[in-house]
């Protein structure tokens, strides 16, 4: 500060002498260069009570920030304002979150998540303006188009590339854990037990031979549980007893109660939002997809069935379904979807208005036709079949209600923004899909209420196709179904409410007031669960991996080498440790959930550190003159109180 | 639900004592008495401050989830600003001196002791013959409410236990989860700046200081209770140091504002002045 003052001082008085002396020219060589100062990174995170592990990775980075001279500054925000900075705005410098993928993942993920294509699009496509046209661009592109030992080539170098260059840092992949109780709903998986598939496979406790699926579900379950609820002979009221403060227990009775400290979902129900959805899994039982994948596998969902027509074609039939609001579900609505989220706009505006979700899914779809009521033909771009079949894992949405949202979004009235439909801004309150869960009602910020969808062809169908051997016509309606979501959801009603923090719905499972936890669980909430005498952790995997992400639009950001750095100021091993509890596997790759898509280079195993950008210091404490050196190397200066100095931009 | 009903109802019943007990002790029978048989004609005479302060209290709970929207779009968002200029202060309170039993003292302040010291003022310089006291306290409330609520909209900034988990523990949320339901009524967690418990404590601790000739006794348990409780916030990792600064300040601003708008002589004169406490309010802003 005090030097500032003194330049000032300094062009002022020496003004004068300086034109005397005619070195004018010297003068204004030196006052008219930029001065530099201490460069200051704003770190974005949700707070703690949102999200208990990203604040801890966000304060870690920040203190090594701090310690090799860069002002670092934490800046909490809620998920949607921070999504929105994000994800929208593109306004920031890092941030820390996940990434939106609830499962294990295709190394297709990464081509809308790091593209170039995509760096001015708003949504989950390539939010860093990172850009590497001769590398990840290609390899995106060859892993998407080629197949085999070939396509895992790629995806290797794909991998490589973008551990090298750090457009983000994967920090770790970690367990889903859930607080479950099992008095009431059973059959909670250890592989997704919050999915779609995880959801529509839990089991009414007490259940027995209540529905027509009863005695089906029992053969085919493989573990002993399910036998055991159809000897049992407790009725659902002995066991909910023990919460005597519910008026109308037959009602209760097939509610499944969870809750979250994420309120987004009592807000908004739009399966298209950025800013709003975390994994999509209640928007996902709203929306059919015609695809849904449940523990790696594609299952035919909304469509019966898909072949490859061809080298660029998928024809997929249809199942016999209805929107919510009664309307048929036809190929026409397929097709628009498909056209619809390429182009909210459909063609209104100036250029596209793609959607922000699902951007790198619906590139693989060129073209979209329906060729009659309940076929539709996907021609694809040239992608193999494992990105066909990913793309196929769309929300199917119906074209009577979203034709009307592709005029520009407007507030009273005014365009705000050229670049945004009403479909990309709507809450899209009473939604109208055509999933196993229909909306109910809903309290902003407190809950939300779903009800079983009786005309889904899960629960339809299922009756028609258990009466066997009469059945006449040899096409069963559910083929391809697993037998543990036929005739499901075993729930009547699917509750969700908001808690203020991840201890208070931990809590709220231990007390019986609920049946799970949705929202992230940090290390001070899963103690709780054990002493909690009827909560049970489950865990499963997960592919909502961590992450620091880097804007790359900005300086020094923009330089991959500097970015290398940062990442080498993270320390995975004892952040998993200590801010995730031992409850998360810290990664080099985005893909490490899938290991066999990882080279060996990449794979965490039993290492320390990174392979790439090791932690730069021993366990947990960093090695800030060796940091400092490595930015020296790249070309970055400090002064001499050490604060590194930003580069004038 | 009924985890709320609960621990409203614990409230109720536990605070309820304390104020007959207090009441009894502090203000007398013979004060009680005349309050009793006086009170219609007092609670009339405080109508238009006592107006105030339901509009304002009433403004809060219908305009704050909009005011908490424009804050999130407009507020500068300041955590960071907070934190730098404290540093680790309340985590440094935790680790020095938090053990079971003060976490309890604490959270049982935090909670039952901040409510208690709020409604009993009220009665007491209710059952004053006059009722200058009291007008005072209440337009001190309802600015304490309007102004907060302002900065609330203008600042956006978490609390330390949502910035630093690894360092600060939620302590009340985490011995007390029930407490959550409660409190989770009240604030929003992005609302830290100032502090609301520490300002209204604040205030009604400088009334009990400037009326310690009429209620000798209430002065040192307001003291410590109000102390305890400014403690109690940053004790309990929900507020920042700078939010208690920030309150203290709101909080002996409000007292001089309600001593400037509330009169002592000519009670009609005075409660006109108040009428229009909404201006004052935005006064007091600028």
């Amino acid at each position: 500060m005090t030097r500032q003052i003194s330049r000032r001082e300094t062009l002022a008085g020496v003004g004068v002498a300086a034109l005397s002396a005619g070195c004018l020219g010297r003068t204004r060589n030196i006052a008219g260069r930029d001065r530099s100062s201490q460069l200051t990174l704003e770190i974005n995170a949700p707070p703690a009570d949102r999200d208990p592990n990203a604040i801890r990775i966000a304060r870690h980075l920040a203190e090594n920030l701090n310690a090799v001279g860069i002002d670092a500054r934490i800046n909490t925000l809620g998920h949607t304002d921070l999504r929105r900075k994000v994800l929208i705005n593109h306004n920031f410098d890092v941030y820390v979150g996940q990434f939106r993928e609830a499962e294990p993942f295709d190394p297709d993920a990464m081509y809308a998540f790091t593209h170039s294509r995509f760096v001015a699009e708003a949504g989950w496509q390539n939010p860093f303006g990172f850009t590497d046209i001769n590398g990840v661009d290609d390899l995106l592109a060859s892993q998407r188009r080629t197949e085999g030992d070939e396509r895992r080539e790629a995806a290797a170098d794909l991998q490589r590339a973008l551990a090298e260059l750090q457009p983000f840092t994967v920090v770790a992949f970690p367990d889903p854990l859930t607080a479950v109780r099992e008095d009431r709903f059973e059959n909670w998986t250890n592989r997704q037990p919050l999915s779609v598939g995880g959801l529509l496979g839990l089991e009414r406790v007490g259940a027995a031979g209540g529905d027509a699926d009863g005695s089906e579900t029992g053969n085919e379950t493989a573990d002993g549980d399910a036998n055991e609820t159809i000897d049992g002979n407790e009725t659902d009221e002995d066991l909910i007893d023990d919460n005597p403060l519910t008026d109308d227990e037959t009602d209760d009775g097939d509610t499944l109660r969870l809750v979250t400290t994420d309120e987004r979902i009592t807000q908004n129900w739009n399966p298209i939002a950025a800013e709003y959805r975390r994994y999509g899994t209640f928007t996902s039982l709203l929306y059919d997809r015609l695809a849904l994948v449940d523990g790696g596998e594609a299952i035919p969902w909304l469509a019966a069935d898909w072949e490859r027509t061809g080298d660029a074609g998928i024809e997929v039939s249809l199942r016999d379904a209805d929107w919510h609001d009664g309307e048929p579900v036809t190929a026409e609505d397929v097709a628009f979807t498909y056209e619809f989220l390429r182009d909210t706009a459909m063609g209104g505006t100036e250029s596209p208005v793609p959607t922000p979700t699902f951007r790198g899914r619906v590139s693989a779809v060129e073209a979209a036709t329906a060729v009659d009521d309940r076929t539709v033909r996907l021609t694809l771009d040239g992608v193999n079949d494992a990105v066909g079949v990913r793309a196929l894992q769309v929300p199917i949405l119906p074209k009577h209600v979203w034709e009307e949202r592709t005029d520009v979004a407007t507030i009273a009235g005014i365009e705000f923004d050229a670049e945004t439909t009403e479909a990309v801004v709507t809450n899209n309150e009473d939604p109208v899909g055509s999933g196993p869960v229909r909306f109910a009602e809903a309290t902003p910020e407190e809950s939300v209420a779903f009800e079983r969808n009786p005309d889904h062809f899960l629960v339809r169908d299922a009756g028609g196709g258990s009466t066997d051997g009469a059945d006449a016509d040899e096409t069963d309606p559910l083929a391809g179904i697993p037998e543990r979501f036929r005739g499901k959801p075993a729930f009547g009603r699917l509750e969700i409410e908001v808690m203020g923090s991840d201890i208070a719905a931990v809590q709220a499972v231990g007390d019986g007031l609920a049946d799970a936890t949705v929202s992230n669980l940090g290390p001070d909430s899963v103690p709780r669960i054990g002493r909690e005498a009827d909560a049970r952790l489950v865990t499963g995997e997960s592919g909502g991996f961590y992450h620091v992400g880097y804007n790359a639009r900005r300086a020094p950001l923009s330089n991959p080498r500097f970015r290398g750095v940062l990442a080498s100021l993270i320390d995975k091993r004892t952040l998993v440790d200590v801010a995730f509890d031992g409850y998360a596997e810290p990664a080099a790759s985005p893909l490490a959930a899938t290991p066999e898509w990882v080279p060996s280079d990449l794979r965490w195993g039993d290492r320390e550190a990174d392979p790439t950008h090791p932690f730069v210091g021993e366990s947990g404490s960093l090695d800030a003159e060796t940091a400092r050196e490595r930015l020296r190397e790249a070309g970055y200066r400090f002064d001499d109180e050490g604060r590194l100095l930003a580069p004038s931009t | 639900m009924s985890q709320l009903l609960s621990v409203a109802g614990s409230l109720a019943l536990w605070v309820g004592s304390a104020l007959l007990v207090a009441g009894v002790a502090i203000i007398g029978p013979r004060r009680l008495y005349a309050l009793w048989n006086d009170l219609r004609e007092r609670l009339w005479e405080i109508r238009r401050p006592l107006a105030a302060l339901v509009v304002v209290l009433l403004a809060s709970a219908i305009g704050r989830s909009s005011l908490q929207t424009v804050s999130e779009l407009f507020g500068l968002q300041l955590t960071w600003a907070i934190y730098a200029l404290e540093g680790n202060f309340v985590a440094w309170v935790q680790a020095t001196f938090a053990s079971p039993r003060l976490t309890m003292y604490f959270s049982a302040i935090y909670v039952y002791g901040y409510v208690f010291l709020l409604s009993f003022p009220f009665f007491a310089y209710l059952a004053l013959p006059r009722t200058t006291t009291v007008k005072r306290l209440i337009v001190a409330y309802a600015l304490n409410y309007a102004i907060g609520l302002v900065i609330y909209t203008i600042v956006f900034a978490h609390g330390p236990r949502n910035v630093m988990p690894e360092m600060v523990t939620s302590l009340l949320f985490t011995h007390n989860p029930a407490f959550m339901a409660l409190t989770g009524e009240v604030n929003e967690p992005a609302n830290v700046f100032p502090s609301l418990h520490t300002s209204l404590s604040v205030t009604v601790g400088t009334f009990a200081v400037l009326t310690r000739r009429e209620y000798p006794l209430w002065t040192p348990i307001a003291a410590w209770l109000a102390i305890s409780v400014v403690i109690a916030t940053m004790y309990l990792g929900i507020h920042w140091l700078t939010d208690v600064i920030g309150g203290t300040a709101l909080a002996l601003g409000a007292v001089y504002l309600s001593y400037r708008l509330v009169d002592e002589e000519g009670e009609g004169d005075g409660s006109g002045v108040v009428g229009d406490g909404g201006d004052g309010d935005r006064d007091a802003e600028k």
